[in-house]
């Protein structure tokens, strides 16, 4: 071959270009931000049967044909805690609509089950509580910390979904998208 | 044969190790498996880790969810496909060999035997072609010596 | 005032360089010795600017001067006198500066080192070249990573460093060790860019940087090293590589750069692979710059990213124009640059030299290619994808394990040819003691395939190089009749090159077969104790003694006490501990590691100690204290290998025909004493 060594560093400099150009292309992008997504979102939500606090049960069967706001939290972690007043204002003003459902998932390794009772009293929560010791909830909703909050549609669809702490107006707009969706 | 000796029972000693080795033994125990398909799944929480090595909370979920799942009788592809399709394919530390992540598996071989094969050419040029023929520097040279004498 | 003059120096420094740049090309045009003059004494104003620089951010960060928006983020009132002075490096505008001034440091060694030949183009346009690259950092520190931006409004207290970065003593040495190794291989670099400019592509720009590359090398291999016990001592997740992209940042240079201190014996010996170590050094170069992008411009997750991002246009253009710059002049040259010598045999050590090439160069293709294949993938499919342990491990042990056999063989093959019987009577004994102990291993019930090879390659490569001074020792015994220890000393005296690669390659051997064995064996787990409560893992046993709180100004730390007996043996109380900074939520957790001969028992506080339970992680880890030890090792071979030769002195009388054959000829640099 003739002028091996002009082949060879054209190669390498194609080579180069293209990986500048894809670096270039990344450069200013956030990784993090885009491992906030969640794969379920437009598709059905998992299936869940679940004990509450009082004792019964929840299952996503129970639920289904309501709009479902669902929460998952624990008892120590800080947005967990800031959100809690906006979570109890938005149930008040939905809980006697009788196509709206909220339930609280909380899986607490640390936490006795008496011991989220009484925080779930002290802090005068009054939606339905469920636990998941085992995390099975969690994982199946593709959850990677607490809080997160999914909406589900009445045909059994997320539509909706917020990682770390949700505000009044979001959880609104949470809402609307459940009934809104056909 | 008194040369090669001591060297063909060094490849009879090597090869039966090997062969020891290899030989398809009793399966993994659960817990291997456990711990085999933690490590290929990423943490969710941590910079980079993966579930057997964190103390995340969803890891140590996960981790219980992986036991559960191989006592239910799941196979390691299973698995790893529940995992998918949750979390999607960032969840995987060591791409699928299909699709797009075939390239990570496939191309450094390929570079390396091309490699290997630029190589053993340049070696054996040297056998191909002699170099019978004078260029033209050799030449001049040539020249100026005769031209020097004459 | 402080920021004024900081900002000032490296102003200075800037200029200097720009000065000196041009200074040097007129003077080269125009073969002008003042001009040359001006633009050496430009390199030592740029060393001093960035020293001036350096110690005005010190004199801020010790006095806590926090109208400086550097110190006010990266130092507070508490911090301790130790984490104050490395609170240089311990964020991004203070690590260009770091970055600058060793540069500075480098460039004024080697114009001095040089000052004799200063009219010798070659020197001159590697100088130039040198100042360019000095150029580029001063002016990155003059826009988007100046370190001396004041606040408008001083705050009270600083915020302090990140946490992790004032937990642990090696904060001092793990950066400043990695940045003189990175740094350092901007030397061979200049000077092959002088010899491809120059067209004066021969040995002689091989021979100018070679105990300069190898410095690098060294403090390069060191601060990777320090870097893999930082992960280990005070990260907490109980290993030491996670393949981090960033970690991979550091490890691509040192890939191409080892196999440059090889292939760079080829060419010494007999002048080939000349174009090929131009490029492995250039390439060694860019991958340093890849690697400071990585690291600084967000475009990769990783534990050690630094957060702006303003700097990572400007680093990726300079990479780009090095790298174009760099083709092109090969491009232009490569193909005048055929070497006169030609490859004798497929069995001899330049082949040899060639598979440890190829074997590198498929190294760092794959550690590459791993690290910016999830920015690839996102470009091409939007997909997200992960590129992790398993794939790195899975990809990087058949290349390790083939270069463990060439590091057993490679030493006994001869230049150019050899017969089959000289290599048979050479390594049957290392390659038995290979075999021997690979049927050890599977006696004592090893049964991975990967690492009972790593034990027989890795006792094939020892046995190679304890006989390799067998010989030595023995070939000065016979022939000068000194005992044992003063041979040893002498011989490995006079062939330091040769005697100092066997320890460095001794000390690889170790970490090879230290990672076999701890990833294939230990134990991890969590246990519930509480206060008077022990548990027993893997023959140790726990016991929680109870917990203590020690507030300071600069941290409060919650450590558990732990007693760790061995059967009867007490090995002493262990404390992990939980530590909070008062201006970050997240608590720092520090593991405790009882350091033993064969294992490691590491200890970690998973939460903090409610109700008078701890949650106590522990992992037993086998064989860590080697990997420590092997980097020794290659320090201590790197050492050697930069020991001058011992000269043997001359004779006083004339040799007399007789006694010709008394004193055997120096054993040539690099090849073995003929047995």
């Amino acid at each position: 071959m003739k002028h091996p060594a002009r082949w060879i560093a054209l190669t390498a400099g194609a080579v180069v270009v293209v990986l500048g150009v894809i670096l270039a292309l990344n450069v200013g992008n956030d990784p993090e931000l885009e491992s906030e997504q969640n794969r379920l979102l437009g598709h059905a939500a998992p299936a869940f049967n679940l004990q509450t606090l009082t004792g019964t049960h929840v299952s996503s069967a129970s639920l289904a044909g309501k709009s479902v706001i669902v929460n998952f939290w624990n008892t120590w972690c800080i947005p967990c805690r800031q959100e809690l007043p906006e979570l109890k204002k938005f149930y008040d003003a939905h809980a006697s609509d009788p196509d709206f459902a909220m339930v609280g998932i909380v899986r607490d390794a640390q936490a006795s089950t008496s011991a989220i009772a009484e925080y779930v009293k002290d802090e005068q929560m009054g939606w339905t509580i469920a636990l998941d010791p085992d995390a099975r909830a969690a994982l199946d909703f593709g959850t990677r910390g607490q809080p997160e909050t999914f909406a589900i549609s009445p045909q059994g669809e997320i539509v909706g979904f917020q990682i770390a702490r949700v505000t009044r107006s979001n959880l609104e707009k949470m809402l609307d998208y459940a009934r809104g969706a056909t | 044969m008194r040369r090669y000796g001591p060297w063909i029972a060094l490849f009879v000693v090597v090869g039966v190790v090997l062969a020891i080795l290899l030989w398809p033994g009793g399966g993994q125990s659960a817990a291997a498996r456990a711990h085999a398909l933690a490590s290929e799944l990423k943490c969710q929480e941590c910079q980079g880790l993966s579930v057997a090595d964190s103390n995340a909370p969803t890891s140590v979920a996960i981790r219980a969810d992986i036991k559960r799942r191989i006592a239910r009788g799941q196979s390691d592809a299973q698995i790893r496909q529940v995992y998918v399709d949750r979390y999607g394919e960032q969840i995987l530390l060591s791409p699928r060999g299909s699709g797009l992540g075939l390239i990570v598996w496939v191309l450094p071989v390929v570079a390396i035997a091309l490699g290997a094969a630029g190589i053993w050419f340049a070696l054996t040029r040297g056998r191909r072609e002699p170099r019978l023929h004078a260029s033209r520097a050799d030449e001049v040279l040539v020249d100026r010596q005769r031209g020097a004498h004459t | 005032m402080k920021a004024a003059l900081g900002y000032a120096a490296i102003a200075i420094g800037g200029s200097a360089s720009l000065v000196g740049v041009g200074a040097l090309l007129a003077g080269l045009r125009m073969h002008d010795a003042l001009l040359l003059r001006i633009g050496r004494r430009c390199v030592f104003v740029v060393f001093g600017a960035a020293l001036a620089a350096v110690a005005v951010m010190e004199w801020a960060l010790i006095t806590h001067d926090f109208s400086l928006k550097y110190v006010a983020e990266n130092n507070a009132r508490g911090t301790p006198l130790l984490f104050s002075i490395t609170g240089l490096w311990a964020a991004l505008a203070g690590s260009i500066l770091l970055w600058a001034v060793i540069l500075g440091g480098y460039l004024a060694f080697v114009t001095h080192k040089f000052r004799r030949r200063s009219r010798d183009p070659l020197v001159v346009v590697a100088t130039i070249t040198g100042l360019v690259v000095a150029l580029f950092f001063f002016a990155l520190m003059l826009g988007p990573a100046n370190p001396f931006t004041t606040l408008s409004t001083v705050p009270v207290d600083g915020r302090g460093p990140n946490p992790l970065l004032q937990d642990h003593i090696l904060m001092a040495f793990h950066p400043p060790m990695l940045y003189l190794g990175l740094v350092g291989f901007t030397v061979p670099f200049m000077f092959a860019i002088g010899a491809l400019v120059t067209g004066r592509f021969g040995e002689g720009w091989l021979a100018d940087t070679r105990r300069s590359t190898l410095v690098a090398w060294g403090f390069l291999t060191i601060g990777i090293i320090l870097g893999a016990w930082w992960s280990y001592e005070v990260l907490g997740w109980g290993g030491f590589w996670a393949w981090d992209p960033v970690e991979n940042a550091s490890l691509l240079p040192w890939i191409t750069g080892t196999a440059f201190i090889h292939s760079v014996m080829v060419q010494e010996r007999r002048g080939m692979l000349r174009v090929w170590n131009l490029s492995l050094v250039i390439s060694t170069f860019c991958l340093t710059i890849l690697g400071t992008f990585l690291t600084r411009s967000g475009v990769i997750d990783s534990v050690h990213a630094f957060t702006e991002s303003d700097i990572g246009p400007w680093l990726l253009t300079f990479l780009g124009v090095v790298a174009i710059t760099g083709i092109g002049l090969l491009a232009w040259r490569g193909d005048r640059l055929r070497a006169p010598g030609r490859i004798d045999a497929v069995v001899s050590r330049e082949s040899a030299f060639l598979a440890n090439n190829l074997l590198f160069a498929g190294f760092a293709f794959v550690v590459l290619l791993g690290t910016v294949f999830p920015l690839i993938a996102e470009a091409l499919r939007g997909t997200q994808l992960s590129v992790g342990e398993p794939y790195f491990d899975r990809m990087t042990t058949p290349i390790g394990l083939a270069l463990l056999f060439l590091m057993a063989v490679a030493p006994a093959l001869p230049w150019r040819a050899t017969s089959g019987e000289v290599l048979r009577r050479r390594l049957l004994v290392p390659a038995w003691a290979g075999a021997i102990t690979m049927v050890v291993a599977v006696a004592c019930g090893a049964r991975g395939v990967a690492e009972v090879l790593a034990y027989g390659l890795g006792a094939f490569a020892t046995a190679g190089i304890i006989r390799q001074f067998v010989l030595g020792v023995r070939g000065r015994r016979r022939a000068l009749g000194e005992s044992r220890t003063v041979a040893l000393g002498r011989a490995t005296r006079s062939n330091p090159r040769l005697y100092g690669g066997l320890i460095v390659h001794f000390g690889v051997v170790l970490i090879a077969v230290t990672l076999a064995v701890s990833s294939a064996y230990g134990a991890n787990r969590e246990v519930h104790l509480k206060r008077g409560q022990s548990a027993v893992v893997s023959g140790y046993t726990l016991t929680y003694l109870g917990t203590h709180v020690v507030p300071t100004e600069q941290k409060t730390t919650i450590s558990a006490d732990v007693r760790i007996r061995r059967g009867d043996r007490d090995l002493g109380v262990y404390a992990p501990a939980i530590s909070t900074f008062p201006n970050s939520t997240e608590g720092i957790g520090t593991p405790s590691v009882r350091t033993g001969l064969t294992e490691d028992v590491y200890l970690t506080l998973v939460s903090s100690p409610t109700n008078g339970r701890i949650t106590l992680g522990v992992r037993i880890n086998v064989m860590i204290l080697w990997l420590w030890i092997g980097g020794g090792f290659m320090a201590l071979g790197t050492i050697l290998a930069l020991a001058p030769r011992l000269r043997r002195r001359p004779r006083a009388t004339p040799v007399a025909s007789g006694e010709a054959g008394l004193e055997p000829e120096p054993a040539d640099a690099l090849e073995e004493v003929p047995a």
